[in-house]
Formats: structure tokens, sequence, C-alpha cells
């Protein structure tokens, strides 16, 4: 393609990437902590992100909620479905094989968007909430999408704090090197999984409550958050907290730097290849992942 | 094997095989989907059934052999039957294509990778507008073939399931369900599981080829998003671990429960088909995740080669 690129479009390109990127590794995180406490892969991640987003929705069109502020009702609702799930379904099959817990989240997840067709409907909904972009030198960028990203680095810090600094955060890696060890450490392993779910919804819920002022809203926006987020895990290396965070930047700048020589369908596509790629080069993800 | 069982099935073949003379063409379509869905299933329990490795993008194979015989029929006039084939071959390259690399990954990165596969095939099939169409999809020349496709796509359907019975009985199937059991114990006792994953991942890939050929002749139009769809491949699983998984007649008793249920049901309830399909796959993978079959082998101790 004879487009011209110049260095501010890079540059613009670049830093487009790393907004993104924050979103998703903030939403990744979750989905990898899930596979690095108990090795199940959420399909229902995306769904998750999806109610967030209507959470979001609703509290913004019914009581005007600032969209920001409903980040406090959305996580703690989504952080107790993530726990309930986790209770009552995921917990009987993290021991079973991978194609169970697969199974079993899709079922969860097509039963979630099904629920959300019948409640919300099929029509597309927007928050219509801080349009407009910040102009610096030759660059602009949307305001939604640079405050999404200010969230997404505050909550994903938070979390990084809580894993690293208090006992439960330590707790949480712990079971995730090893279940065995942690238990004889006298840590409630059954415990730990409840909390991995629910954290891991809180941040997708949060994932969804920041895209809904981005994107359009309907009940199938998920799906492509649950691939995506399997994408950050594997090329950060699964099980790999840290990794998730290079993996989620990588996923947003490669795919803002394909956009500037594809179209936006094949963008998607450079993101499947990129998977399958990483899957064969360096199938532990470029920080190492946990061997099982 | 019992004297009733060949009896059964003679009955059971000449029943099918008379029965587009009384059907009415829904009928026969009808049956035709059934028959596809059993070459569906069996074909990944060939895969994931006997190996253990969950291939999460089966259908990547269906939309490529649909693909591969829409345009061989629609721009070089090949006939039906001979293009269909030439579907089942494509598939089976993009067999060797994707397994050759993929097939070394263990536990979920391999269903990842499907995964990723077919979602890669259908931004492709959008994407190579002069080939395949792009999102306006492909048609057809208009055909009345329903029958004779309701023929071939029951002989698949059959075909796959007599390869399954082989399989199973055979040292080759016992080298697959020893990689299920144990992967390393496997490489240990001399097997080379590489090759076998690889050739059972080929034999999985052909099934799938040729009835999506089928398909798209018996349909006469396809687009991306309706040979490519995850949930066609979900499907397959269910029905496989449904009937149970690993076993011979159980891809086609879960074909024929599900289809079934499907057809009966669901028809009823069309805006909550979703909710009731993700129910029943909670319940079977909570409930029974050996399948009707696995229950009643380990019940009555019937055999392995059921």
């Amino acid at each position: 393609m004879s487009v011209f690129i110049t260095p501010a479009m890079i540059g613009q390109v670049v830093i487009s990437g790393l907004l993104a990127g924050a979103l998703y590794a903030m939403v990744a995180l979750g989905l990898g902590l899930i596979f690095g406490v108990m090795r199940v892969l959420n399909v229902a991640h995306g769904p998750i992100l999806m109610l967030g987003a209507y959470v979001t929705f609703w509290l913004f069109s019914t009581v005007g909620l600032n969209p920001y502020l409903s980040l406090l009702v959305s996580m703690p609702l989504l952080f107790v479905l993530g726990v309930l799930l986790q209770r009552f379904l995921v917990r009987r099959v993290v021991d079973a094989p991978e194609l169970s817990s697969l199974l079993l989240t899709f079922g969860i997840s097509i039963a979630m968007v099904n629920v959300a067709q019948l409640a919300f409907t099929s029509d597309l909904r927007a928050v219509e909430f801080l349009t407009g972009s910040f102009v610096l030198g030759p660059f602009a960028f949307s305001k939604s999408r640079v405050v999404a990203c200010a969230f997404a680095v505050a909550i994903t810090a938070g979390a990084f704090l809580f894993l690293q600094r208090t006992r439960l955060g330590k707790a949480i890696r712990a079971v995730s090197q090893s279940r065995e060890v942690a238990q004889v450490c006298g840590v409630n392993v059954q415990r730990i999984h409840l909390l991995a779910f629910g954290m891991a919804s809180a941040l997708a819920a949060a994932g969804g409550s920041l895209v809904a002022v981005m994107v359009a809203i309907q009940p199938e926006m998920g799906g492509i958050y649950t691939f995506k987020s399997f994408l950050v895990i594997v090329l950060g290396g699964a099980g790999n907290y840290p990794g998730a965070l290079l993996g989620g930047l990588l996923l947003g700048l490669v795919e803002q730097l394909s956009s500037l020589f594809l179209t936006t369908q094949v963008n998607e596509a450079v993101a499947y290849v990129l998977l399958v790629v990483v899957l064969l080069v360096r199938p532990t993800g470029l920080l190492g992942g946990r061997t099982s | 094997m019992r004297r009733w069982v060949p009896a059964l099935l003679a009955a059971a073949v000449a029943g099918l095989a008379l029965y587009p003379l009384v059907a009415t063409g829904y009928g026969v379509r009808m049956m035709l989907q059934l028959f596809m869905w059993v070459a569906l299933a069996q074909s990944w329990n060939l895969i994931s059934g006997l190996t253990g490795y969950v291939s999460f993008g089966h259908v990547a194979f269906f939309g490529t052999g649909s693909y591969a015989t829409a345009i061989l029929i629609a721009s070089l006039d090949w006939p039906w039957p001979v293009a269909a084939l030439a579907g089942g071959v494509a598939a089976m390259v993009l067999a060797l294509l994707i397994g050759w690399p993929c097939l070394r990954l263990k536990g979920p990165y391999f269903a990842i990778a499907m995964l990723g596969l077919n979602e890669a095939l259908r931004v492709a099939a959008s994407y190579f507008e002069g080939l395949t169409g792009g999102g306006l999809g492909l048609s057809l020349p208009t055909l009345h073939a329903s029958v004779e496709i309701y023929y071939v796509m029951g002989l698949v359907a059959a075909l796959v399931t007599a390869a399954t019975y082989v399989i199973v009985t055979s040292r080759f199937g016992l080298r697959l369900m020893t990689i299920r059991e144990d992967e390393v114990a496997a490489e240990a006792m001399g097997i080379d599981t590489f090759r076998y994953k690889l050739y059972a991942f080929l034999l999985s890939a052909a099934g799938p080829g040729i009835v999506g050929g089928l398909s798209a002749r018996d349909q006469g139009y396809i687009e991306p998003i309706s040979v490519f769809p995850l949930i066609m491949t979900i499907t397959m699983i269910v029905m496989v671990l449904f009937g149970g998984k690993g076993t011979i007649w159980g891809p086609v008793l879960g074909a024929v429960m599900l289809f079934t249920l499907q057809e009966l049901v669901w028809a009823t309830f069309i805006y909550l088909h979703q909710l009731l399909f993700g129910a029943i796959i909670v319940a079977v993978v909570l409930a029974m995740p050996r399948g009707i079959l696995g229950v009643l082998q380990q019940k009555y101790n019937l055999p392995r080669t059921i």
C-alpha cells in the first residue's frame, strides 16, 4: 500500500497501542489469575465484561451516574457473581481435564449472553460521556481512551500491590506456584480459588465499565475480549502475572501498528497469527510461564 | 459380538436406504443433517476422544472443506461428489500444516491454538474476496440433489464410524489411547507419539472436510460466519461427550439424541435455545462427563469396543 507514514503517525499509533494495551492487560490479568491458580481457561470472562458494561450503561441511563463512579458498583457486583460461579459450578471441574472446564465455562458463557439478550435486548447501546479528544502537538487521543487507560493502570497496580504485599495476595501466588505446598503451609485453597475467581470477574467488570464509554454495548460484545485475553496470557506466559501486563501492551501495540498497513478485518487476523506463532516458538510465553 | 447386533445394523441401514422413497423433502434434509452431525461428532472423537488432545476449533476443517468444494464447483465447474472429496483433501492438507507444529503443544495450549486457527480462517475467508466472495458469501448454481447428497452424507457418516471401529479395535487405537492416558509413559514404551497423533489428526480432518463440501452443495450458499462458527465445534464436542467419548457408538448416540432435542425442543423455545443449550452443556459436564455409554460401560462392565 502506498500510504506515506510519518514519524508523527508512528508516535500516535504507539501511544494508542499502549492506551489500548493497558486495558487488555487489566482484563487479561483476571483470566490469567484464574488460569494460574486453577489451570482453568474461563471462556465466560468476556461475557462477564459484557455484564460490567451493562451495569455502567444502566446506571448512566437511569440515574445518570458518572460511568467511572459505576466501577464502584460493577466491580463488587461481579466479584460476587464470580464467587458464586466458582462456588457452585467451576469448583467441580478444577481438577478435571481441560475439556471439562472449557465446555463448562462455554456453557455458562452462552447462557449469560442469552440472558442478556432477553433482559436487555440485542439493541446497540452507548454511553455518551466524555466525547472529544485531547490534542497534544501533532497527536490527538480520544479522552475516553486516555481516562480508561489511567483507570486501568491504577486498578492493575492495585491488584499487583495486593498480590505482592498482602498475606492473601501471597497466598494466591503460592497456590499458583504449587497447590499442594500451599495447602501444607496452611493456605485454605478452596477459599483462594473463590477469591481468585471473584477478583478475576471484578477485573473483567472494570474492563466492561471502562469500554462502555468507548464502544457499542451489546450482549455478544464479550467474545472478542475472551479471545484477546487468551492471547495475552499466552503471550506473557500463562500463570506469569507480570507477563500478562507485557502481553497486553504488546497486543495493543501490534494491533495498532498493523492498522497502519492493513484493513481492520485483517487486523484481527494479525492477532491470531501472533498467537499461533508465539505458541509455536515460545509455548511458555515471552517471560516464561509455569509448566504443568 | 452378539448375533442381534449385525441384524439390527442391517435393518437400520436398510431402513435409512429406503427412507427417501417415502419421505418428504423436508424429512430428507433433516436426516441429511443428522448424518452430517454423526460424521462431525465421530471425527472429533477420533482425535480428541482417543488421544485426549482437545480440538477446540474442529469446525475449521468443515469450513475449509465447504470453501474448497464451493470454489471448485463455482469457478471450475467440477461435479459435486468429486469437489466434496477434494474438500476432504483440502481439510487434510490444512490438518497437516497446522498439526505438524501444533500437535507438539500440550493441554490447553493446543485447544487455544485450534480456537485461534478457526478465528483466523474466518477472517481470511472474509478477506480474500476474489476467491471466496468475502463477507457477501459464495452462491452455487441451483441443483436439486438432496436425495443424492443424503446417500453420500450417510455413506460418509457410516465410513467414519467404521473407521472408528477399525481404529479402536487395532493396535493403532491402543497407541492413541495410551497417549490419552499418559503421554510420557507412551513415549517411554517406544510409541512415536507425535506421528500417531498426527495420523489421528489427519483422519479426523477428512470427514469434516467432505461433509463441509456436501453441506455447502446442499445449502447452495456459504459465507464465513455460516461455515466457521465456534458453536458448531462446541455442538460436536457436546454430542460426543453426551454419548460417551472414546467409544465407537457414543458419538452416534449423542448426535442422534442432541440433534433430535435441538429439532424438537429448541424450535419451540427460539428465544431460549442458547440458555437451554448452555444448561445442557453444564449438566453433561458436571453430571456425566463419561457420557451415556461411558456410564453403561462402567456399570455393566461392557467391553471397551462398544
